[in-house]
């Protein structure tokens, strides 16, 4: 099992380091899109009156639509998010409309920079920026690789319980297999749960086969798991929605929580229907139930949600996966735990290599090619991050397509990080790496000051707690880095340790 | 503990016929693993969810649920299992008969 451990990590290593990394970051999805669109300051509302001004929005600009899917904000997220499913137009070519976002006070479009946000960390962590499906059919093999690695790597420990206590610093490969021992043995339990529910959030793609063995139709299969509602044909007959506050209100008394979500269909036909779905954060079951109503009287049509322990543990799995019901000191403990598993992912990797490097022997090519790998990876993704964030403060705001080409900064930061680093040798290339990281985190707080009015010593005085926890986080990120140059500067290679008999290396 | 250590040894196998064997081993057991494990996993998840005698929509859901597990545990004991042509025979074999099986019994009426 050691050996099928060691294969298994490294060849989706790279790729599981950079979906624990940017999957850390999405804990913080809203406030991240919120730190990148410093313009706009939230101003709490009822999620009654932001569907009443996103409704209102929505009657002026699409009345005619099929669907309008409505993301209320709440208390992270500042903004309303619309998409609209519009009336096929036979002479235009079938595209998506494009999310339109408003200001829940007002109801009106928000002007602030455009950018993809922390939906661009969330969308990378399953996606790999791929087209799809392959980017989510890649991140899953390489989630069932981890998945085999973690089973494969609890067999291969059986000193489970003396690896708790062990690190020891300084002495070559012996402190890389501690310090892998360490960061997975401590947080097993998260590693397990997060590969496994990560697996379950695409589980329809990658495992659809049940659906088709019981259900003719698989759209049956999620109107009964998921809540949605009953399909009702629009009558052609005009008739007006009725006012969405108290619908809203209603639905939050039968959840007792706030409502998230709600999917206006056929808006102004007298068959028009509102579903209302509860906010995530109510229960650990990411799955929330919903209700619905009739848009032309507002009269009670049916509640979806009171489901069986298969479809409730599924719920679970999702909810524990993406963390919506974690306050934020848990979302905190989320995001520690977080990058324990990309330390797993990056020490694992580094083992690879310190164990089949031979003092004073030329390394052989692969052993070469998985070191630079490391090197492009583990200390590049990061700089590529860190320039995203710049990027934002940056790249003026009123530019066209800015949204892209923030996105396209991380990707050519990273991409030359890993190019370049080739030209230097692999030590100092380590150093220089995590250096480079640690002076960008390090910078944008101090970017943030020059070209916002939300820099950091404002945020503090005004008590803009987003704005300042985001610039400490940063130089947190920025101390972390900078203590791997350090250590990466200060190391010298050790000679091989003789191992006794009964201690485990794998790979 | 794995077939691959014990082939490399010098052993009662000539010398010059030690690798590709080695080689094709190898393939065949990923490939096993991958794939077959794969499909012996929705197999087995998809009859679980086709037979258990509860609504169709939990037994669909437990289905789902545990195919991972099962997929997980298939394709390690694919590298457990010395003899490689009975990994090949069971994984495979489980997909071919319980796939077999899922075609006669049809979508649940």
């Amino acid at each position: 099992m050691a050996w099928i451990h060691g294969w298994l990590g490294l060849l989706a290593g790279w790729i599981l380091f950079a979906m624990f990394l940017t999957g850390t970051a999405s804990y913080f999805r809203p406030e991240i899109t919120q730190w990148m669109q410093p313009e706009f300051r939230a101003k709490p509302v009822t999620s009654a009156h932001a569907a009443e001004t996103a409704v209102a929005h929505m009657q002026r600009v699409g009345a005619d639509d099929l669907q309008w899917y409505v993301y209320l904000p709440d208390a992270r997220t500042a903004v309303t998010r619309v998409f609209e499913q519009r009336k096929p137009d036979p002479k235009a070519p079938r595209r998506r409309a494009p999310e339109i976002v408003l200001d829940p006070a007002t109801g009106d479009v928000v002007r602030a920079r455009e950018t993809r946000g922390g939906e661009h960390f969330y969308r990378f962590h399953f996606q790999l920026q791929l087209p799809h499906p392959w980017g989510r059919w890649l991140a899953g093999l390489c989630a069932m690789f981890m998945l085999g690695a973690i089973v494969s790597g609890v067999i291969t420990h059986k000193r489970i319980f003396a690896d708790f206590f062990t690190l020891r610093w300084n002495k070559g490969q012996r402190s890389w297999l501690d310090a892998h021992n360490v960061s997975a043995v401590l947080a097993l339990p998260y590693h397990a749960m997060i590969t496994y529910t990560g697996l379950i959030t695409l589980v329809a793609m990658y495992m659809p086969w049940p659906v088709t063995a019981n259900y003719a139709k698989p759209a049956d299969f999620a109107q009964a798991a998921f809540g949605a509602p009953t399909e009702r044909a629009a009558q052609g007959t005009a008739k007006p929605l009725v006012a969405i506050g108290p619908l809203v209100a209603d639905a939050e008394r039968r959840f007792g929580a706030r409502v998230a979500t709600l999917v206006v269909r056929n808006p102004n036909d007298a068959a028009s229907t509102v579903t209302l779905y509860r906010h995530a954060n109510a229960s650990l079951n990411g799955r929330g139930p919903s209700v619905t109503y009739a848009g032309s009287d507002g009269r009670f049509l049916e509640g979806a949600g009171g489901v069986g322990p298969a479809l409730a543990t599924a719920g679970v799995m999702l909810g524990l996966h993406v963390a919506q019901f974690a306050g934020p000191a848990l979302r905190w403990a989320y995001f520690v735990l977080g990058l324990t598993g990309a330390a797993m992912v990056g020490t694992g990797l580094l083992l690879w290599t310190a164990k089949r490097r031979k003092p004073g022997a030329t390394p052989f090519f692969g052993l070469k090619l998985v070191e630079r790998l490391n090197i492009g990876v583990i200390a590049g993704l990061p700089i590529g991050m860190a320039a995203y964030l710049l990027a934002n403060r940056l790249i003026p705001a009123e530019t066209a397509n800015r949204a892209d080409a923030e996105v396209a900064t991380m990707f050519w930061t990273w991409g030359a990080v890993a190019v370049l680093q080739v030209l230097r040798p692999a030590r100092r290339a380590w150093t220089e790496g995590f250096a480079i990281g640690a002076a960008a985190f390090a910078v944008i707080p101090v970017v943030d000051t020059l070209t916002t009015s939300r820099g950091l010593p404002g945020s503090i005085l005004t008590g803009d707690t987003l704005f300042a926890a985001f610039d400490f986080a940063m130089l947190a990120i920025a101390a972390m880095l900078a203590l791997g140059a350090w250590r990466s500067a200060r190391s010298r290679p050790v000679a091989k340790i003789r191992k006794p008999q009964s201690e485990t290396v794998h790979a | 503990m794995f077939m691959h250590g014990r082939i490399l040894k010098p052993g009662p196998f000539p010398k010059g016929r030690t690798v590709r064997p080695v080689v094709w081993n190898m393939a065949l057991r990923s490939t096993t693993a991958l794939v077959g494990g794969y499909a012996a996993a929705a197999v087995l998840a998809t009859l679980l969810a086709r037979l258990l005698p509860i609504a169709r929509v939990e037994a669909t859901s437990w289905g789902m649920v545990l195919s991972f597990a099962i997929y997980a545990g298939i394709a390690l004991w694919c590298f457990h299992e010395h003899r490689v042509l009975r990994v090949a025979a069971l994984v495979w074999g489980i997909a071919l008969v319980g796939g077999g099986l899922l075609w006669l019994l049809g979508v649940r009426p």
